[in-house]
């Protein structure tokens, strides 16, 4: 049942191009796609496991520039570009997360900033690499088999595609009782030991599954753009990602995925009042924090509680 | 009889307090041993490093004849050895259903491919674990809370979860850390039982408890410490008549009743 509608959402959202051809809509479902991947990604290791991890943002940036370089610079295809995005970002979450992982939380949160700002520092002033502010513009359309994904309905696909694929594989891990380790990672890790269970492989695998996903992602923006350049990098996309897992509840698959496509959605809603629209924005975001500490799914799981509690009695 | 779980000349200090000092004692097999001693005298942190929670100063551990010393807390529990904690400690947010699972899978064929893939092997740990998970919860008597938040439970049923949880992979031995601290005292008559029935059916104990009537009834042999040395051994009725352990409980039982009935309360 749950499957069906599943599998109906994904095609209704496949036929999108099919409905309009906007290109300034579909460029939102473009960005609502990417974005709402990149949030489930960063839901897999903080929202899931409990890492607060700001690295997602070098994952991004080094996702969009190695799928880049791999075509201007190295000659290969789009494709093998988002091959070398995700895994690039696999292995450095794995140098990162090894020696850190063990140290405890609040080491990981700062260590995975650092290294965000590090690759910032590297996109900006490794100037023979990253042609620094200039960035690498031109970024040509992928194709496939002569196929050419030259418009931005055409481009949905590839999105599209991504996030299926993406979403599926992040939700069968999510819940199996991988997923539901994480979870248990989390709320007790010392009962977890006390269970047999080996924290370390779990973390380091969801923080791995985690940057490959968001590398990935940041390979298919960054030829959305058509070009990368140090603003890749911005803290915006951080906080955009952050954003939606918190509203969207944090260990929630489905409250963050339907979060990331609202929140990717209401900037553009709001446009009726230019001046005001960020204004508004933060708005919404502050009356649903406060309305919502736990997120859309955090709301909902609170209501269920009080109901059975209500039942017991 | 060759004993189940061995400890040798097992030591533990924090800063200058000899927490664990010169222990040495063995828990025959299919036996409930008790671990009993006025607060602070070392009991909950010889489990820890039993269990591997600490790294013991000196001293050897063996587990069914095999060392055991010094080895990660998930690999002691793997070779068979299952703990609970003094303060209790549960999965607050999950389902008591999936407390007890968890407790579980790590002691199944299912791998991480049969996870991702939901293979035949999967759903077959699953169910097996699932059907267990319920014949606990009912042995423990919290089956209309099965599906429930295990955070909504009551101290003393948080404690009833993680004794199930513990018995779960059925351990080659279980050791608990204060089972019954805030369980009500008719339940308490009811955990005996459960205790009882597991033992005869072949399970190992070791129970660290300051309910004396429950150590009473229950242990074929009791061990007690008192300033993280040995201070006697024996049947429950030896130790009752010992007067260095009456000496070392003196002033310090009532207390123990008293945090016992408050906990209860
Ligand atoms: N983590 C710790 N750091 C410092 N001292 C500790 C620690 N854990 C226990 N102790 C000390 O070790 C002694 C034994 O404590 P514990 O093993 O908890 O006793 P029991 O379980 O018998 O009540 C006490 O003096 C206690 O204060
Ligand atoms: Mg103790």
């Amino acid at each position: 049942m749950k499957a069906i509608a599943l599998l109906i959402a994904a095609l209704a959202a496949g036929a999108l191009p099919l409905l309009t051809d906007s290109n300034y809509i579909l460029g939102i479902a473009v960005s609502a796609a990417i974005y709402t991947v990149a949030a489930a990604a960063l839901n897999l290791i903080y929202g899931y496991t409990g890492l607060l991890s700001f690295a997602q943002l070098g994952f991004w940036g080094i996702g969009g520039y190695a799928a880049a370089l791999t075509v201007m610079s190295f000659g290969g295809t789009f494709w093998q570009g988002l091959l070398w995005a995700a895994l690039v970002n696999a292995a450095l979450a794995l140098a990162i997360g090894y020696p850190t992982l063990r140290t405890g939380r609040h080491a990981f949160v700062i260590v995975t900033l650092t290294f965000a700002l590090l690759v910032n520092l590297i996109a900006r002033d490794w100037v023979e690499l990253t042609r620094g502010p200039l960035g690498i513009p031109g970024l040509p359309a992928p194709s496939v088999l002569g196929f050419e994904f030259h418009s931005t309905a055409r481009f949905y696909w590839i999105a599209w595609g991504y996030a299926v694929l993406a979403l599926g594989g992040l939700y069968a891990l999510c819940s199996s009782r991988i997923g539901r380790t994480l979870v248990a990672i989390k709320q007790n890790e010392p009962l977890v030991r006390a269970q047999g269970i080996s924290p370390m492989p779990y973390k380091l695998a969801a923080f791995a599954v985690s940057a490959a996903v968001t590398g990935t992602a940041g390979g298919i923006f960054a030829f959305h753009l058509r070009i990368i350049d140090p603003l890749f990098l911005d803290f915006y996309y951080m906080q955009t990602f952050l954003i939606m897992v918190i509203i969207g509840g944090a260990g929630s698959f489905w409250g963050v995925v339907a979060a990331g496509v609202a929140l990717s959605a209401l900037p553009e809603v709001l446009r009726f009042s230019t001046d005001f629209r960020m204004i508004i924005y933060g708005l919404v975001l502050v009356v649903a924090m406060l309305v919502m500490p736990n997120g859309i799914a955090g709301w909902l799981q609170q209501r269920r509680l009080a109901r059975l509690r209500a039942a017991l009695q | 009889m060759k004993p189940l779980l061995e400890v040798r000349g097992l030591r533990k200090s924090y800063a200058g307090v000899h927490a664990v000092d010169d222990v040495s004692f063995a828990v025959v097999p299919g036996s409930i041993t008790g671990l009993i001693g006025p607060n602070g005298s070392g009991k909950s942190t010889a489990i820890d490093c039993i269990a591997g929670f600490q790294k013991s100063d000196a001293g050897r551990v063996f587990l069914d004849g095999a060392e055991i010393t010094g080895r990660a807390a998930h690999e002691v529990a793997r070779a068979g050895l299952m703990r609970t904690f003094q303060t209790v400690r549960i999965y607050e947010r999950l389902s008591l259903r999936d407390n007890l699972a968890i407790a579980a899978q790590q002691f199944d064929d299912a791998g991480w491919r049969d996870e991702l893939l939901r293979t035949a092997r999967y759903r077959r740990a699953v169910a097996a674990a699932e059907a267990r998970a319920r014949e606990l919860i009912e042995l423990v008597g919290l089956t209309r809370y099965a599906e429930a938040e295990a955070g909504i439970l009551s101290y003393g049923q948080k404690k009833l979860v993680a004794l199930a949880a513990a018995l779960m992979p059925r351990p080659r031995i279980v050791v608990l850390d204060e089972p019954v601290a805030g369980v009500n005292p008719t339940r308490i008559r009811d955990v005996e039982a459960v205790l009882r029935q597991l033992n005869a059916a072949g399970e190992t104990f070791l129970i660290v408890e300051h309910n004396v009537e429950f150590i009473t009834n229950l242990c074929h042999h009791v061990i007690v410490l008192d300033q993280g040395r040995k201070l006697a051994e024996g049947t429950a009725a030896e130790i009752h008549a010992d007067p260095r352990v009456l000496e070392a409980y003196l002033g310090i039982a009532p207390e123990a009743d008293d945090a016992q009935r408050r906990g209860a309360a």
